[in-house]
């Protein structure tokens, strides 16, 4: 293991009882990188995060968070952690403000001007009762939590949960700035839309097993398109039914709209080698992650 | 009525009230065990005070002791308190967990909704009372005992209308104003403060006209296990039932419903206001939060504004009252056998120690003590865990140990508290009274209470720590209390199991006669020891287990 690894764990695997939540989970996340985790309800998330926060213990397996072992140097490694757990709770009696003292207290040395900036930044009122919060004004207080002490790793369950448009942007941006400044983000989340605009890789999990890690903009390439050609006549849907990768080819009039995960240049080829059709248009939708992502959920059924 | 609602509410309210009279139903076969083998006569020698305050009328037989020592008594208080604390949450408990939004999202009106709540309030509140009068009738049948003209059917009836009554006040409260605590804080308070004057008034001529003015002199002036239902009696809390019963009802109506908000404090209006911002700011706000022990203390503090006041004020009563009461005590101080009294915590009547050992030290003092150690001890781990607020914790740099140390000595703190308004209070009884009670031997009985507290309430904790379940901390706890209570009170009764009761840790609270004899060391280091040992278990548990994750 190179020094640049932040997290990295090795036959990770947690049971309850006969319930297989994680198995087997091998992971190299480096330093500076923003690693989206992907996966259904269930799919064993937040079993992953909670076992690297030491709040559960893996039934087998390690796992190092800048390269200290997340049981036995569990202190030390909260040091360098920001947290937002899933399902975010905090104390309702306390504000924003109070919440935020005390955990600083707990950690120390905590830049006041720094967390004024992070609440101006996302607009949270840090004056108000934490019970007396929406949702997503809740969820702000979490994320200056996570925040506030400049940590080297990010460990975050769902932590856009309530968060409006604009504010989930803003976050998007700290998190950026925080891996453009060296630290590593380890995200969990639904918001996929947020997972493809920030993350550099995705890790991909089903019924407690990775089933795919690979850089975002791999997925896209290699992930189904919609491709639509439109011919000045009226083509012959077994012409492209025979080219690998295409599906779901339907024909209407001059135009043929296909399903496509092949290599574009066969299937340009066979569009253009036609002697009494010519390619007029040709339209290519680039595949977003929720596209893949439910591909992946289809496999599983 | 809706019966989905009725049903719900029915099955979600139903444990409490059915603990409670089960656990009657039990104190009851004890009681009557006890007083089948003691001449009892002497009771109708007493003054009318004692016989007042233990809800004993006159001329009662063995059957009628045991029913008014532990149904009219202590078992109507219990009874009443659960019903309450039902009515408390019945509409302001879904306020508070948000529910009700949801719930009222069906075509449900308010008032049907209201109506179906309080209708499960009686049945659940009903079934309790049936094994309640089942015990009643079963208990003298098994054990052979003489009920003679006892009417338990009367004495349930009563009892039932009497819990009904305060259920209902408080189902007003919490519908009229969307807040459960105001709800069980009011009519709990209205309802100790009532037993008190009912018990006290009485006993002065000047006043004894007043306690009609207090509600449970309706339930039990009539002495209902003597002279059967009261009629008159059974109309007024009835019709006061009635009435809160409308009261709650119109007041869900007629208002906003509640968000899950906690509200606004004197404390966040002192902060808010720039006036008293830097004042308000050093008490609550950041002094507040500025370790884990402090936040646990300022989280608790509640509990000491309630159990400190109402804990001194007893005991300094007790002094005055027994100097009024001196000589009848003394006269029928041989008279007492001590095995009768272990029900309260035994003591010698005819002197001032032994009158305080029953009114306060036996039950009272140490119930005070174990209420604030148990709920900080569940709270601590498990109730953490709960609110789902202990991963957050956990992800700061602390130990999971630091965090069990921390949070003990909170409950240290708040233990040694509540057992100096104890000392304090006894002491300025014993002053008024002039009754000459040596001071150092009620600070060593003191310190044993302490002690005693901190023991069981180390077990909530370790409970919780290996369980992170806030039941299995706080009924485990208070299971494991109410058993070695009646362990040191009962099995001293016969010599061949007089031995035994030293497994109770009650045994090294009391057995020393520390109001006699002092500070017994040993026995303080065998509680001081078994809340240590319950300590490291509560962090070697806590350390190995996996977190809880509600919801």
């Amino acid at each position: 293991m190179t020094n640049n690894v932040a997290i990295h764990t090795q036959g990770l695997t947690k049971h309850y009882g006969k319930v297989e939540a994680l198995v087997d989970l091998n992971l190299d996340i480096v330093r500076g990188e923003i690693f989206g985790f992907l996966g259904p309800n269930g799919a064993g998330k937040t079993t992953t995060i909670r076992t690297l926060m030491d709040e559960i213990r893996p039934t087998a397996g390690t796992a190092t968070i800048v390269g200290l072992d997340t049981h036995n140097d569990s202190v030390e490694i909260r040091n360098h952690i920001g947290y937002i757990p899933g399902d975010l709770a905090m104390y309702p009696n306390l504000t924003g403000r109070d919440t935020l003292t005390y955990f600083s207290n707990l950690r120390g040395g905590v830049d006041w001007t720094y967390v004024d900036a992070l609440a101006a930044r996302l607009e949270a009122d840090l004056s108000k009762k934490i019970g007396d919060l929406s949702t997503g004004n809740r969820q702000k207080v979490g994320i200056i939590q996570a925040f506030m002490n400049k940590p080297q790793v990010y460990m975050m369950d769902e932590p856009s949960a309530g968060l409006d448009p604009l504010v989930q942007r803003e976050f998007q941006g700290m998190m950026k700035e925080a891996a453009a400044d060296g630290a590593t983000i380890f995200l969990s989340s639904h918001t996929l839309s947020e997972v493809q605009r920030v993350a550099d890789r995705v890790g991909i999990i089903r019924t407690g097993h990775l089933a795919a890690v690979e850089g975002v903009q791999e997925l896209r390439s290699k992930a189904i398109r919609r491709v639509d050609l439109y011919f000045d006549g009226p083509p012959d849907a077994r012409t492209f039914e025979s080219i690998n990768g295409v599906r779901e080819v339907e024909v209407r009039n001059h135009h043929v709209s296909l399903s496509f995960d092949g290599h574009m240049e066969e299937l340009l080829r066979v569009a253009t080698n036609s002697h009494t059709l010519s390619l007029t248009d040709i339209n290519s939708q680039e595949a977003d992650l929720e596209e893949i992502f439910l591909t992946y959920y289809r496999e599983e059924v | 009525m809706y019966t989905n609602v009725f049903t719900k509410t029915m099955l979600d309210r139903l444990k409490p009230p059915l603990i409670a009279s089960v656990s009657l139903a039990v104190l009851l076969v004890f009681g009557m065990a006890v007083y089948r083998g003691i001449d009892v006569s002497f009771w109708d020698e007493l003054p009318e005070a004692f016989r007042s305050v233990f809800g004993i009328p006159d001329g009662a037989d063995v059957g009628g002791l045991a029913y008014g020592a532990i149904y009219s008594g202590y078992g109507m208080l219990t009874m009443a308190a659960v019903a309450l604390a039902g009515g408390a949450v019945s509409i302001a408990g879904e306020e508070k967990n948000g529910t009700i939004g949801l719930l009222l999202d069906n075509p449900v009106s308010r008032t049907t909704m209201a109506l179906s709540k309080a209708a499960a309030l009686v049945m659940v509140t009903a079934v309790a009372f049936i094994v309640l009068w089942l015990a009643g009738i079963l208990t003298p049948l098994m054990l052979d005992v003489e009920t003679g003209t006892m009417d338990i059917n009367a004495l349930v009836l009563m009892m039932f209308v009497n819990a009904i009554f305060y259920g209902f006040f408080a189902f007003a409260l919490s519908g009229w104003t969307g807040k459960s605590s105001v709800a069980a804080g009011v009519s709990a308070g209205v309802m100790v403060v009532s037993f008190i004057a009912v018990g006290l008034l009485p006993l002065i001529d000047e006043v004894a006209g007043l306690a009609e003015f207090f509600p449970w002199y309706y339930f039990s002036s009539g002495e209902p296990v003597l002279n059967g239902v009261s009629w008159g009696d059974l109309t007024v809390l009835l019709a006061g039932a009635v009435v809160f019963l409308i009261v709650g009802v119109v007041g869900v109506s007629r208002r906003d419903l509640r968000s899950q908000s906690v509200g606004t404090k004197m404390i966040d209006r002192l902060r808010a206001n720039p006036m008293t911002h830097k004042a308000a700011e050093m008490l609550a706000g950041t002094a507040r939060v500025s370790k884990i022990w402090v936040k646990t203390a300022s989280e608790h503090q509640a509990l000491l504004y309630v159990i400190v006041p109402l804990l001194f004020l007893m005991s300094v009563m007790i002094g005055p009252m027994y100097t009024m009461l001196d000589d009848t005590l003394k006269s029928l101080g041989e008279q007492f056998p001590e095995t009768l009294l272990a029900l309260f915590g035994g003591g010698d009547m005819s002197t001032p120690e032994g009158f305080y050992q029953i009114e306060m030290f036996g039950m009272m003092i140490p119930i005070c003590i174990l209420v604030v150690t148990i709920v900080i001890g569940t709270a601590a781990l498990a109730g953490e865990e709960k609110r789902n607020t202990m991963g957050l914790l956990l992800s700061n740099p602390v130990r999971r140990s630091m965090i069990v140390v921390q949070k003990t000595w909170t409950m240290v703190l708040y233990a040694v508290i509540v057992g100096l308004a104890a000392f304090l209070g006894v002491a300025a009884g014993s002053l008024l009274g002039a009754l000459g009670m040596d001071m150092g031997n009620i600070a060593a009985t003191c310190a044993l209470a302490t002690l005693l507290g901190l023991a069981f309430g180390a077990l909530a904790l370790a409970l919780g720590a290996a369980t992170g379940l806030t039941p299995i901390a706080s009924y485990g706890a208070v299971g494991v209390a109410v058993v070695a209570f009646i362990i040191n009170g009962f099995l001293p009764l016969n010599d061949s199991t007089a031995g035994w009761a030293k497994v109770s840790p009650f045994y090294y609270y009391l057995s020393s006669d520390p109001l006699i004899n002092g500070m017994h060391w040993g026995h303080a280091a065998i509680l001081a020891g078994l809340f240590l040992v319950l300590v490291v278990a509560a962090i070697v548990l806590f350390q190995r287990r996996d977190l809880r994750q509600t919801g």
